[in-house]
């Protein structure tokens, strides 16, 4: 079960004719795949798409009136090898992933399921991880879209046309007998809106309605002779159908007069920035009422060179708002005007980056460019220009210094932090380590004060990519990997590779229960509960039967066994892979679900002991080696009340949920002698009260606790 | 060529709001109830988030349009163009739970005088670059909140945090009150408040702090502080400088405390001969007085047990663990003395030929509960050992230590005061436990035998030794490993090698 509850927004996707949605963009995509009559829905979690997968799997009844099947698939591939049912059967399907890792993963699949076409239309909702906010490397799905001839769509960020490029795109998927993927940025997926509802339609095939006895037909499947036969069908056929589909349904849209000197083609996803520049420049308003044309591009791919044309023509000059590289719809533009023997100027790349997020500033400053190059006078945007960079400036001169970055880090009573403590601990000891990173939670390590992680080469890779790195150095890598990365491919790429290989290696698999980093979905060794997709498979089990001969149970919190456990992995002789599995559940879903049922205890009057930790602040020195060592967002710092000395102390404030990290850490480096646990007994019992009295007595007895010493005041 | 005439005045203009928030502060929460109270008031509100890793820390924000009475556009198939990012200079509201994150928005001109009203919370939500620095690492937040103020058209910059934490209640509900009060929104107090009742959560901590939010914005009468009393020089210390007399007052007091009365005298005495020395002026006196009272007074394990014997510290711990009066609390303290710590206890001669047979890395981990008869004994009978401190390894071992910088401190007031000054600025290096203590020990060794003894001898001629202590301190504070200081030691030796290329550039 995910962290956040939908029960809200599920029951916006019931939502009927007449009536108004409101939500977020990439809900606002899952009730448009309902509205489309969509037979089966599958997919893998990751930022910025999770939320449909997530709000899905809850919606139960919703599915099972329409005859939904749904899928949490182990990894894109999977996913994407899911649509092959609607390559034989009229099956509309639709499945999510992010991009641009989730497409590389999937590409086999994609090849493979692009080859033969599909009957039924297939959805690919892609969520294009690229600018700010971004998790990943910065490529463009485009790239995929081009090589295997899927068609992609880049819709206008506004929730009637998100929900109407779904509805769309199915329609020109079966137009084409092609699948088409629709990208989404992090802002549209995020963005909060409304669009007038439909009905939901159910499919006439689908999980109610099932299919009959199963064709054969050769010409469906990926495999020669006839994917000669498809090449030539991709090309003949379907790509002139889709560009026919396009232009009869003006998937494309038109803004601002339809004549002029100049204009801009820009891709849909991008038009809202645009048109924000080209209001402030006085050439457009907050409706898109431009004053100069406008070829808005819904679908990227393919282009329909006849629409081009009839834009281009008559025109100096068109700019190409484009964003990242290579610059796909420039060169295909700049051919298009080639081959149509159209004298225009085509600019893009040239005013505008080539890498790099198109913000306000970029766009604008490209816009201003592109305009005074054709003696369109842009005063307010060339004004605004010089303010934001004077701005920037002097606030950088007041500062005197750059302001610090804030990057995410690992969570207050985080099972995975430790596991670096006792692997910074290690490292004074036996020197650095190569240390493989991996895609998770766990990444955070590689910022401050951990600073571990040599490469990242991909989800579950790690291990795959410490294995020549073991074979040329001294000491074993250590690999790290979450159970999200070993469930998604680590265990054959990585482990079974390893084993298979006899390569000296450790890996350590971060067993927190879940897919945390993405929003807590359940993966395959997810515990079976209720509201759980889990099914508890056994990781340890998993690598026994493929052979590993090494594998330790840590249990995370216990830095000295970490520690201990991680020095024999890498140091102690032996041959072959070392797998530590440090057991510790994601404390976010620990929280989420021990917290209600705590505070509820405490309201019945049931005794139950809270625990949190606690710097001395008379004997913390203010090094603060403790917090280069945890790192805990809860272990903080405040000023020193000791006149004598003037850094900041050590501090735990209430965010604290006693994990015991710190204090662990204290005692495996050796630190100081400030940390102490706090319990705090709610609702002591009569004996609890008891043997307090009993113990306080004594204590006074025996001298009972100083008192501390009178300052020595000047006379006044 | 012209623009084509473009009517702007057809809708009113969106209004712009960005909130920055950090993971798991709610500024999706204040950002959906933005939403619905604008709806419910009839007007058209769209937006979107960069939500980062939610829940895990990082930098968040949320941007929202609000297009007064506009509401019955939000079922049409054609609605206002949002513009998906905030733009510099073009936002009304800027909403910020944490100081840097405001002057954040500040740098990227999303607050602009022009237009811009700024609420803005001054708690601190650390980096972790500024916890981990070695010293104060932290950024002036003075600085910061003029750097705020001053580009700001309007601002309500106060510790909405500390108000949040005194009504019980999550900040975001405190930041959507005052941005009630501010007026930049159109919607009335009732838009908000049931906008907070149909979200549905924690209906009534979330409207106290819509209370305290609104309350906040309202101007107060300016408070003067009471000018401070400068406190009168103490007549028996009328040979020292006035300025060091506070701190004096502390150290005398914390040495009675530490050993006996006849100890914090010898510290008196030392101060005396060091101030009468000539060259040693008041800023070397105060910052001797603190330094020597901490190297006198250093944690050793005697000390440590009667540190944690206090009485006041029980209430100080169920304050600040927010325990009720019915609730029991116990203490449970993580100690791990190593072989230093504990046969530093032994005469000198024992402790060091102990000392030599086990590894230091060698260490006791152990947990008391100082809230119980047990722990508390162990403790006591510890603490005890207060008597017998004069005859330990350790403290022989701390007598020589500061024998040695008091002596290097003499030697260079002779020949040169500024540079003595940084010696005694120096102690601060050597402070702390195990480690810590040891790796300060080691720089403080380094930089006498590669600076000061040099320059003392008469050696590194054309090095000021006050400006490279500066350096090297600075540098010792840098990192852990010290690569920081070897660098700077080097770059010393390397410019005294070459007076005259370091002269020309």
């Amino acid at each position: 079960m995910a962290e956040v509850s939908f029960a809200k927004e599920i029951e916006h996707l019931k939502l009927g004719d007449g009536e108004t949605f409101y939500g977020e963009g990439i809900l606002a995509v899952t009730k448009a795949l309902l509205q489309s009559g969509v037979a089966y829905v599958g997919g893998y979690q990751g930022a910025p798409v999770s939320h449909l997968l997530d709000v899905l799997v809850e919606a139960e009844d919703v599915l099972s009136d329409l005859g939904i099947h749904i899928e949490t698939c182990t990894n894109e591939a999977a996913a994407a090898a899911m649509l092959g049912a609607s390559i034989n059967y009229p099956l509309r399907g639709a499945v999510t992933w992010k991009s641009i890792v989730g497409t590389n993963v999937a590409a086999d699949a994609l090849s493979n399921l692009a080859s033969p076409g599909v009957i039924g239309g297939a959805l690919i909702v892609v969520g294009e991880d690229y600018g700010e906010g971004a998790s990943v490397i910065q490529e463009r799905t485009h790239a995929f879209a081009v090589k295997s001839q899927l068609w992609l769509i880049d819709p206008r960020p506004n929730l009637p046309s998100l929900v109407k490029a779904v509805e769309m795109g199915f329609e020109l998927s079966e137009a084409s007998n092609t699948p088409v993927m629709l990208e989404l940025r992090i802002r549209a997926c995020h963005m909060f809106g409304s669009f007038p509802a439909k009905t939901n339609v159910a499919a006439p095939h689908s999980a109610k309605h099932r299919l009959g006895a199963a064709p054969f037909n050769y010409d469906r499947l990926s495999h020669p002779p006839v994917t000669f036969k498809q090449e030539v069908d991709k090309v003949a056929r379907r790509l002139p159908a889709a560009q026919r589909f396009i232009v009869e349904h003006g998937l494309n849209e038109r803004f601002g007069p339809t004549a002029g000197e100049v204009g801009i083609i820009v891709q849909g996803g991008l038009f809202n920035v645009l048109n924000g520049r080209m209001t402030l420049a006085g050439l457009s308003d907050a409706d898109g009422n431009a004053g100069l044309p406008i070829l808005c591009l819904n679908v990227v791919h393919p282009l329909a060179p006849e629409e081009i044309v009839r834009f281009c023509a008559g025109k100096r000059a068109v700019l190409v708002v484009e964003e990242g590289g290579p610059d796909f719809l420039e060169q295909a533009i700049g051919q298009i005007l080639r081959k149509g023997d159209l004298n225009v100027t085509l600019h893009g790349k040239d005013v505008l980056p080539m890498a790099g997020e198109y913000t306000p500033a970029v766009v604008g400053k490209g816009l201003a460019d592109f305009c005074r190059r054709y003696g369109i006078p842009t005063p307010a945007l060339d004004g605004w220009l010089g303010r934001v960079a004077a701005q920037r400036a002097e606030v950088e001169t007041l500062l005197g210094a750059p302001l610090p970055a804030r990057p995410p880090t690992f969570c207050v009573g985080c099972p995975e932090r430790p596991v670096f403590s006792a692997m910074k601990i290690l490292r004074r000891e036996i020197g650095p380590v190569h240390v493989a990173a991996d895609i998770g939670c766990h990444a955070f390590a590689t910022f401050e004060p951990f600073s571990q992680g040599n490469s990242i080469l991909g989800y579950g890779m790690s291990l795959a990519s410490a294995a020549a790195v073991s074979g040329t150095q001294t000491n074993r890598p250590v690999s790290v990997m979450g159970d999200g990365g070993f469930w998604h491919n680590g265990l054959i790429t990585g482990a079974a590779g390893a084993v298979f290989n006899r390569t000296d290696n450790v890996l350590v698999v971060m067993n927190n229960g879940y897919s945390s980093a993405t929003g807590q979905q359940d993966i395959l060794s997810s515990a079976q509960a209720k509201d759980s997709r889990g099914i508890g498979l056994d990781i340890e089990g998993a690598l026994k039967s493929i052979g590993v001969p090494w594998i330790r149970r840590v249990r995370t919190y216990g830095i000295a066994g970490m520690v201990r456990t991680l020095r024999q992995a890498i140091t102690e002789p032996g041959k072959g892979l070392r797998v530590i599995i440090a057991d510790g559940e994601c404390q976010l879903a620990r929280q989420r679900r021990i917290r209600p049922a705590v505070e509820k205890q405490v309201r019945e009057g049931k005794r139950v002991v809270r625990q949190r930790f606690w710097v001395d602040p008379e004997v913390c020195t203010g090094d603060h080696s403790c917090i280069r060592l945890s790192g805990c967002p809860s272990l903080t710092v405040k000023p020193n009340e000791d006149p004598l000395r003037s850094d900041p102390i050590a501090h735990v404030n209430n965010d604290c949920v006693g994990c015991g990290v710190c204090g662990e850490v204290a005692h495996a480096a050796q630190l100081c002698p400030s940390f102490a646990r706090i319990d705090i007994v709610r609702n002591p019992t009569a004996f609890d009260r008891l043997r307090r009295r009993l113990g306080d007595w004594l204590i006074a007895r025996l001298g009972g606790p100083s008192a501390a010493p009178q300052r020595l005041q000047p006379a006044e | 060529m012209s623009n084509a005439g473009i009517d702007s005045s057809r809708h009113p203009a969106p209004i712009k709001v960005l909130i920055a928030a950090l993971g798991g502060e709610g500024g999706g929460v204040l950002a959906s109830w933005l939403h619905s109270a604008a709806i419910l008031d009839g007007h058209l509100a769209h937006g979107t988030s960069i939500p980062g890793v939610a829940q895990r820390t990082g930098a968040t924000t949320y941007y929202l349009e609000i297009v007064p009475g506009a509401g019955q556009r939000h079922a049409s198939t054609a609605p206002p163009v949002l513009a998906l990012n905030a733009a510099p200079g073009e936002v009304d509201l800027v909403v910020a739970s944490e100081l840097l994150e405001g002057v954040r928005c500040v740098q990227a001109g999303l607050v602009t005088p022009e237009r811009t009203t700024l609420i803005l919370s001054t708690a601190r939500v650390y980096t972790v670059n500024e916890k981990a620095a070695m010293g104060d690492g932290r950024l002036d937040g003075e600085r910061l909140r003029q750097v705020a103020e001053r580009f700001a058209r309007a601002s309500l910059i106060a510790d909405l945090g500390a108000t949040a934490r005194e009504l019980g209640c999550p900040i975001s509900s405190v930041l959507l009150g005052a941005i009630a009060a501010s007026g930049v929104l159109p919607m009335p107090e009732a838009a908000y408040r049931q906008a907070i009742a149909q979200e549905g959560k924690a209906v009534e901590a979330n409207l106290r702090g819509f209370a305290g939010g609104l309350a906040a914005f309202r101007p107060r009468p300016a408070v003067t502080p009471e000018p401070r009393r400068a406190p009168a020089p103490d007549p028996r210390l009328a040979d020292l400088p006035v300025a060091a007399h506070a701190v004096l007052a502390e150290g005398l007091a914390r040495l009675a405390d530490y050993q006996d009365e006849a100890y914090a005298q010898d510290y008196l005495g030392i101060v005396r001969r060091f101030a009468a020395m000539p060259g040693a002026d008041a800023a070397l006196v105060c910052e001797l007085v603190r330094h020597l009272a901490l190297r006198m007074s250093v944690e050793d394990v005697i000390r440590v047990a009667q540190l944690k014997l206090r009485a006041a510290r029980l209430a100080r711990v169920r304050a600040e663990a927010k325990a009720e009066a019915s609730d029991i609390v116990d203490i449970t303290e993580y100690l791990k003395p190593g072989p230093e710590e504990i046969l530093g206890l032994l005469p000198p001669r024992a402790g060091r030929a102990l000392l030599a047979r086990v590894s230091h890395t060698r260490a006791f981990a152990m947990t008391v509960r100082t809230t119980r008869v047990s722990g508390f004994l162990r403790l006591r009978a510890l603490a005890a050992l207060r008597g017998w401190r004069r005859k330990t390894l350790r403290f022989a071992e701390e007598e020589a230590w500061r024998r040695r910088w008091l002596g290097l401190i003499e030697r260079a007031l002779a020949a040169d005061p500024a540079a003595a000054r940084e010696i005694v600025a120096l102690a601060a290096l050597v402070r702390g436990y195990g480690d810590t203590y040891r790796r300060g020990a080691q720089n403080f060794e380094r930089i006498v035998a590669e600076l000061i003894e040099p320059k003392l001898a008469g050696g590194l001629a054309h090095v000021s030794l006050a400006d490279a202590l500066v350096q090297a301190r600075v540098a010792a504070s840098k990192d852990p490993e010290g690569e920081a200081l070897g660098a700077t030691l080097a770059a010393i030796a390397d410019a005294a090698a070459r007076p005259r290329a370091a002269a020309a550039e």
